[in-house]
């Protein structure tokens, strides 16, 4: 799926209510469509208490369709101004790279969740006119002129690991830490293929079906337990042996919404089950907190 | 007069890292004469790990990093396995080396195509890559070559992952890995899967990741002195070789001013220093196994969320480099390139060593041993090498509780601040002396931070191990032998 900015725009403009834009940002969408100006959708990408692996997972995307890996999405598809882990530009360059972006139409994306301890300097994201600038700051500064906000990976999510008990630096999802709603692709990490898909959804205009949760329903639909290959097989006793259902071992398959057995991972070489892994629940609000402990199995 | 130049963020690093310079003129040259490295993230993991089930931590501890997820999670199991007495068969230990080796080799690759390079070629013309410095970028055929090569690096370091996957399930963050051992034993179908991948990556490093980095060292040959910093190395020793006694593919062990003469690890004089540090300064100079945290922000003269860990109250540089040096493998410098040689020629060795641990797989052998918690107090320690260098995790176990969890990552060394007496870190050392044309567009500082292929988000702190009851004073630990 390919769009050029302006097509992009119209999309947003014309879909505006269904994205639940304000007028104020419609108002700039137009503004931006009427000055015309070509180019790839642009994506403004932050990292909050993040630890790169929804990045690195994104890496992994191969695929028949268009974008097919992950050159192509950057090549083709986006127009990825801001990625702290990927861009070119350092330092004022790329703080430059957010302000040009964000003056026009843009998706914000953020992986980790937001930290409001110590002033939320335990987040700080970079340095501008001297001082240092927040994750907090970034995203109340940047969410409300977003035309979608997405939050990559369960801590962006649903705060994830860093927000657990007891919650050290006090962190919230992207969408609290904005006060506005996000749309979620939870996951630890996120299958690249959630990302890319919601992201071309969006794109498109496509008015996406949300989950209590906020995730895509398309994607998180049915919980695992029901589309394993290893449902109502005879349980597994120990770790370390093909075959069985890991349920008894601590397998959190049927309390978690995921295609992972249909989609499997990394270019549908295996998925956690069919290594005899227990699903852990990694797409789930309540991860990690209320999947601990993660084995049940005594030896 | 003196410039201050803050690169912030500095890009193309996992994580959240700071670089301040001061570039002056000295002795005719435009220098960097003093260098501050910032993490400017603060998690707090291990006070999530407090008063959970050790196995949790087996999952949640490779979560810290997903760039070297899999070391984390070794550490991690080998800590419990420590504390449990458990010894993992050696079919799983052949299989760790391989998921670990899979992890390696997309790190590398990883970081040389998608971080580094653009500091020396320009990239394709479009966002992410552009806009870069305008810089005066050499030019040479073989630079160009390189750029030519960023679509098939792509392909190789996601193969990386999928080679890994055939046995740990998915990558990043498999957890496959497991107390006692890894949950998917070999099958000819899985062996034959991942040799497939391995033939490929050994044929991309080999033929084209080696030689371009040997080009990208010889156009840019004055960075071979360029970068050298505190010229002291530490490795923990990695890739444990099953039924040859305790052979490791790397061997652990110091060496100081870049010298020939490999010493055993002084474990017990490792300290961590937090005078520049966001952190309580009662919680100075402590080992990981009873070290605090305390987290103070603002603080004093403070500049930084990673602690500065410190050998005999030196700082040591870690990864690649420091591992290929200790082994005999490289010792031809330390510098910016010399980072970059050591890391290419280290994956052409871990490539050539995992296609001898997947011979010597055992289809129908136990991968698993059975792992059950210590019913008393019990403590461990979890050595390996993560791809950018040593990481330690410690951890005291209570009544079947995690009571107190300790981890030192690889960037903790090489990026940390000053330590207690002053001493910059390894990168800030490495940092100074630094040639710069223009203060505005400092190229030449981020070459150098490059070469150490930071990860901030690894930079995590360590948590007051309990002092709960039973748990003992701490007591110097014995240093390492050479495995």
């Amino acid at each position: 799926m390919r769009f050029n900015r302006r097509e992009f725009i119209r999309l947003c403009v014309s879909s505006g209510a269904a994205l639940g834009l304000s007028g104020t940002v419609i108002g700039r969408l137009e503004k931006a469509l009427a000055a015309g100006g070509e180019g790839l959708p642009t994506v403004i990408w932050l990292n909050g208490a993040n630890c790169t692996g929804c990045t690195v997972s994104l890496a992994n995307r191969i695929s028949e369709d268009a974008p097919v890996d992950v050159a192509d999405l950057f090549l083709n598809t986006v127009n990825l101004a801001f990625h702290p882990n990927l861009m070119g530009a350092a330092g004022d360059l790329a703080v430059e790279q957010i302000r040009n972006a964000s003056l026009g139409a843009y998706v914000l994306v953020a992986d980790g969740g937001i930290p409001t301890a110590f002033g939320g300097y335990a987040c700080m994201v970079w340095t501008e006119d001297g001082r240092e600038v927040t994750a907090l700051e970034a995203v109340r500064s940047l969410a409300p002129g977003a035309s979608a906000i997405l939050s990559v990976g369960t801590c962006s999510s649903f705060g994830g690991i860093p927000a657990a008990s007891p919650n050290p630096t006090a962190v919230l999802s992207l969408s609290e830490a904005a006060g506005m709603p996000a749309i979620r692709i939870p996951g630890c990490p996120p299958h690249p293929d959630w990302v890319v898909w919601t992201l071309a959804q969006l794109l498109a205009g496509v008015d996406l079906r949300l989950d209590d949760f906020g995730r895509p329903a398309e994607l998180y639909g049915d919980a695992v337990h029901k589309k394993c290959p290893r449902k109502g097989t005879p349980p597994a006793e120990r770790f370390g042996v093909d075959g069985g259902c890991l349920k008894e071992l601590g397998c959190q398959g049927p309390k978690t919404r995921a295609d992972c057995p249909v989609r499997l991972w990394n270019n549908k070489t295996s998925w956690c089950v069919q290594a005899n892994a227990v699903c852990i629940g990694c797409t789930e609000k309540g991860f990690p907190g209320s999947f601990l402990p993660f084995y049940k199995e005594k030896g | 007069m003196a410039t201050l130049t803050v690169m912030d963020p500095v890009t193309r690093v996992e994580g959240h890292l700071k670089v301040e310079i001061t570039i002056e003129s000295s002795r005719g040259v435009q220098q960097v004469v003093d260098a501050r490295c910032t993490g400017t993230l603060f998690r707090g993991f291990e006070t999530i790990l407090a008063g959970r089930d050790p196995r949790d931590a087996t999952v949640l501890t490779p979560r810290i990093c997903g760039v070297c997820p899999v070391s984390h999670g070794l550490a991690s199991s080998m800590a419990l396995e420590k504390a449990a007495r458990v010894r993992v068969p050696g079919n799983g230990r052949l299989l760790r080396n391989l998921l670990l080796g899979s992890n390696y080799l997309q790190s590398h690759i990883l970081h040389f195509y998608l971080l580094a390079i653009l500091d020396y070629v320009r990239g394709p013309q479009t966002a992410p890559w552009a806009p870069a410095w305008e810089v005066d970028l050499r030019e040479d055929s073989r630079l160009s070559a390189i750029a030519g090569h960023l679509v098939q690096a792509v392909e190789a370091r996601r193969r990386a992952h999928e080679m890994g996957a055939v046995f740990g399930g998915r990558m990043p963050l498999a957890h496959a890995n497991i107390p006692g051992g890894i949950t998917a034993p070999p099958t000819e179908e899985r062996i034959a899967r991942f040799r497939d991948h391995l033939r490929f990556l050994l044929d991309f490093v080999e033929n084209v990741y080696v030689p371009d980095v040997e080009a990208l060292a010889e156009v840019y040959e004055d960075y071979r002195s360029i970068g050298t910093g505190c010229g002291n190395l530490l490795t923990y020793g990695v890739f444990e070789i099953p039924d040859a006694g305790k052979t490791r593919l790397f061997r652990p062990g110091v060496v100081e001013g870049a010298s020939s003469v490999v010493q055993p690890v002084p474990l017990g004089s490792l300290s961590e220093q937090v005078a520049y540090s966001w952190y309580d300064d009662s919680t100075d100079r402590l080992n990981p196994v009873n070290g605090k945290t305390q987290p103070l922000y603002p603080k004093g003269d403070a500049y930084s969320w990673l602690k500065a860990p410190r050998l005999r109250d030196k700082p040591f540089e870690v990864g690649p480099l420091a591992r290929m040096w200790v082994n005999g493998d490289y010792r031809q410098g330390i510098s910016v390139m010399d980072r970059h040689l050591a890391r290419a020629y280290e994956a052409l060795k871990v490539a050539r060593a995992m296609e001898e641990w997947l011979d010597r797989l055992k289809v129908g052998k136990p991968v698993y041993s059975d792992y059950q918690d210590p019913k008393d107090l019990a403590f461990g320690m979890g050595l390996t090498e993560a791809p950018r260098g040593a990481l330690g995790h410690w951890v005291w176990i209570v009544s079947g509780k995690i009571q107190g969890y300790q981890i030192v990552t690889p960037t903790c060394w090489n990026a940390s601040p000053r330590d207690s007496a002053g001493v910059p870190g390894p990168m800030e050392q490495a940092l100074i002396g630094t040639p710069v044309e223009d203060p505005s567009r400092p190229v030449e500082a981020l070459r150098v931070v490059h070469s150490f292929d930071p990860c901030l988000s690894c930079a995590v702190h360590v948590l007051r191990p309990g002092r709960g009851e039973g748990v003992e004073p701490w007591e110097p630990m014995p240093e390492m032998s050479l495995g």
